[in-house]
């Protein structure tokens, strides 16, 4: 028999599995963050994002200010080694800015 | 081996390094190091890639593919990320 | 150095923490508060209601997040 938390969470990658056709956030190394939907993932976290938005944080010279530039992508696939981490979209609260 | 499987008919690519490279996926291998073909880059912001035609690119230094939309099948994408979860799931699970 | 862990000791430390309160500490300065509900051999982390800070700085909050193990420095069960 297995216990009911096995069968909905038993690995750490069945999270990104159970994410597959929805919107996803994922971190990204870089000071990037991505939002979009979720087409593909394998166990390396290599994932296709399809309409996804890009949000690019820096620093402007002389400014102590975290400045932020969008991109956007129909369909962008993302190499396993940037992500740092993933999260339901939908399941976000920020607390702070 | 499934972004491997995938990647075969497909365009448009950046670097890590912030160089964008747009060309034809002519050939990928397991470590999704890629070759293109007909590339074009920036060439007033890259010099170097003036003369270049076709190009070998290492795996490990690309951020991100940019696709054509119009040339991927997501449903499809979708089935098999599903369908490799199933066969590697339970590999690596530690204490359990 | 008279006791070296084995990896069964490790192993059933992360099986042992897992459903409790842990703080995740990542390599670039992010750490996350939350409760683990799965983790693998890679260290891949799902944590359940978890704050993630900066410093002392709260920036956000999860539901469930999946953290990629290559990033992971330490967990510590609270």
């Amino acid at each position: 028999m297995v216990d009911e938390k096995s069968v909905s969470a038993s690995e750490p990658l069945d999270l990104i599995r159970l994410c597959l056709d929805e919107q996803i956030f994922v971190k990204l190394r870089g000071n990037r963050e991505m939002t979009g939907k979720l087409h593909a993932y394998d166990s390396h976290c290599n994932i296709v994002l399809g309409d996804a938005t890009e949000t690019i944080y820096y620093l402007e010279s002389g400014s102590e200010d975290v400045k932020s530039r969008k991109e956007k992508s129909e369909l962008v696939f993302v190499r396993g080694d940037s992500v740092m981490s993933i999260a339901d979209a939908s399941n976000i609260g920020k607390t702070n800015a | 081996m499934l972004f491997f499987s995938f990647f075969k008919t497909l365009v448009d690519q950046e670097l890590k390094n912030d160089v964008k490279i747009t060309g034809t996926l002519r050939s990928i291998d397991q470590y999704l190091n890629i070759k293109l073909d007909n590339v074009q880059t920036d060439v007033a912001k890259y010099p170097h890639f003036v003369a270049v035609r076709s190009v070998f690119i290492r795996g490990s230094t690309i951020r991100y593919i940019h696709l054509n939309p119009n040339s991927v099948d997501t449903n499809l994408l979708q089935d098999a990320s599903r369908r490799e979860a199933m066969a590697s799931s339970g590999d690596k699970i530690v204490g359990r | 150095m008279s006791a070296v862990p084995t990896s069964a000791s490790t192993s059933n430390f992360l099986s042992d923490i897992t459903n409790s309160s842990v703080i995740v500490k990542l390599n670039n300065g992010f750490e996350y508060h939350g409760v683990l509900s799965s983790i693998d051999g890679f260290m891949n982390i799902v944590l359940e209601n978890s704050i993630e800070m900066v410093g002392s700085k709260e920036i956000r909050k999860y539901n469930e997040l999946f953290v990629r193990g290559n990033n992971v420095m330490y967990i510590a069960s609270q």
